[in-house]
């Protein structure tokens, strides 16, 4: 009948525009995993430094699941027109498989944005800044990270400059509290890099210090990284689960 | 008679009566000022861990233009005044006092006014033990002009001076204080080595006590809502898929099993569901 076969076309139709969406995406989400992988941001040694480097792990599977997705995607469009059963059961496999790998990425960076709290930054500043004996490099990084960060940003430790004092370090072991109530990373700067006022900046003078805390400053880019990947892997899964559906219903229609 | 009669087995309701004469013995003029930190401005390094910020006592000695103005402070144990005797006490509570191994009576009861600045009766070095109070911060009334210059910061730093903190020969040193307290100060003036004039003791100031970064609990921060969205659905899409999948399995397998429901395939761009009440139908449907 004339309606079935418009149903038909319609459905097919449906299909190709969905593969076609889902290359693309495929295409935007490898592009997009190259860019993190690169392209690791300054606080990229704080990161290294927590051992928790999963969005890296979650952004290469990215790469490779965004070509598959393409390649498959290329198939789809094929077995849709072709209206081949193999073609499309080799597809719907696949593309299961293929999801599955997603899914897991998507909820590695999740997971791992979530593990980023204050207190872990706090801890790793805490026990890291101005180590005087640094353990390995990754020390010496993360007080050249700190410096660069409280500088850029006019910011002085995580929550506040009250991290020094709430808290032991190995800051303060080298270092009296008279004389460094905290970092002199913390003053107000001129430009040669000395404290426009040290007095004003030991006292707490609002003006001469930087009062407020860098976790902003530092969950920013970080939560930018992770909101990529795993968010936009969020919609592609949905979207490949729409045209996943419908190719199933259009496989269990076609004839042998 | 203060003496006669003791009506408590505790003597030390009559110390405080008996201090009470001497400085009237004495001629020293009691001022009706308490020295306070800080407040205005507000300042992030009022109280650290070795320091604390005074205001300075600008409009108080104006009367003593001769005399040399110093800070005393001194290591307050008010566990001993805190026996219900109804001493003041500022914002500590005796719990927080760190116990000391020979238990200090209170500042006010234990400072001779006439102990001279600089000897070693009250060296910062020799600070807490055995000196309970040291003299500091040497002024005179030139140092605080009265009144205070709107917009200015007038502040005494306690503590700041680390370079004479092991240095005997500077007994008045304002070195950073050994540790958290509570301390009481007071300001005190002398006219060559006679006090002359004393404010009142301030209310007992703690320091900051610093904690070990072990004690921040970097786990179990709890997930949040965007991660739990992300799996929960994404497992029920997952879990769907999969169903599907098998459902075409076992659609198929029948489907391949009962060949007789299935037809040639015809070309590749029409689908037709089989259907037998509609075979007489078949050529008319063909287009």
């Amino acid at each position: 009948m004339a309606k079935n076969d418009d149903c038909v076309h319609i459905l097919q139709g449906l299909l190709v525009f969905g593969n076609v969406v889902i290359g693309m995406c495929g295409i935007a989400l490898t592009a997009e995993c190259i860019y993190v992988v690169s392209n690791p941001h300054d606080l990229y040694p704080l990161l290294k430094a927590t051992e928790n480097s999963d969005i890296y792990a979650s952004a290469w599977i990215g790469i490779f699941v965004g070509l598959a997705l393409f390649a498959l995607s290329i198939l789809g469009i094929i077995g849709v027109i072709k209206a081949s059963r193999t073609l499309l059961l080799v597809y719907i496999i696949l593309m299961l498989i293929t999801s599955a790998f997603e899914m897991a990425s998507c909820i590695t960076a999740a997971t791992h944005q979530d593990s980023l709290t204050p207190e872990l930054f706090l801890k790793q500043m805490l026990e890291r800044y101005q180590k005087s004996e640094p353990a390995n490099n990754s020390d010496n990084e993360v007080t050249k990270t700190w410096d660069e960060l409280m500088l850029q940003n006019h910011c002085c430790g995580v929550l506040g400059p009250s991290d020094w004092q709430k808290y032991k370090s190995a800051f303060r072991r080298t270092h009296s509290d008279a004389d460094y109530p905290w970092p002199r990373m913390c003053c107000v700067l001129d430009a040669q890099g000395l404290p426009i006022n040290l007095d004003g900046c030991k006292l707490g003078v609002p003006g001469y210090y930087n009062s407020n805390g860098c976790y902003d400053a530092i969950s920013g880019p970080v939560n930018t990284h992770a909101w990529g990947v795993a968010w936009f892997g969020f919609a592609i899964l949905c979207w490949t689960f729409c045209v996943l559906l419908g190719t199933m219903f259009y496989w269990s229609r076609i004839e042998y | 008679k203060p003496h006669s009669r003791p009506r408590h087995t505790d003597t030390r309701t009559m110390l405080p009566l008996l201090l009470l004469l001497l400085p009237a013995a004495h001629g020293i003029a009691r001022l009706r000022y308490t020295p306070v930190l800080t407040e205005e401005p507000p300042l992030g390094g009022q109280k650290t861990a070795s320091t604390f910020v005074l205001d300075q006592p600008r409009c108080v000695f104006k009367d003593y233009g001769n005399a040399d103005i110093w800070l005393v402070v001194a290591l307050d144990g008010s566990r001993w005044s805190s026996a219900g005797q109804g001493a003041s006490r500022g914002p500590c509570t005796p719990h927080q006092i760190p116990p000391h191994p020979h238990p200090l009576p209170a500042a006010e009861s234990t400072f001779d006014n006439t102990a001279r600045p600089g000897s070693n009766e009250t060296a910062f070095q020799s600070f807490p033990d055995p000196v309970h109070a040291y003299m500091t911060l040497n002024a005179t009334l030139v140092n605080y002009p009265c009144p205070k210059p709107a917009g200015d910061i007038t502040v005494l730093r306690v503590g700041s001076e680390t370079s004479c903190a092991e240095d005997e020969t500077r007994p008045t040193c304002n070195g950073p204080l050994p540790g958290p307290g509570p301390y009481r100060v007071k300001f005190l003036a002398l006219e060559g080595s006679v006090p002359v004039a004393e404010t009142l003791w301030s209310m007992p100031i703690m320091l900051t006590e610093a904690k070990s970064p072990n004690t921040i609990s970097t786990t179990g921060s709890g997930h949040s809502a965007g991660m739990i969205a992300i799996t929960t659905i994404l497992s029920i899409l997952f879990a769907i898929l999969l169903a599907g999948l098998v459902a075409m399995l076992v659609f198929w397998s029948s489907d391949s099993c009962s060949g007789s429901s299935t037809f040639s395939k015809p070309e590749s761009v029409t689908v037709r569901r089989y259907n037998t009440h509609h075979v007489y139908d078949q050529p008319a449907s063909r287009l």
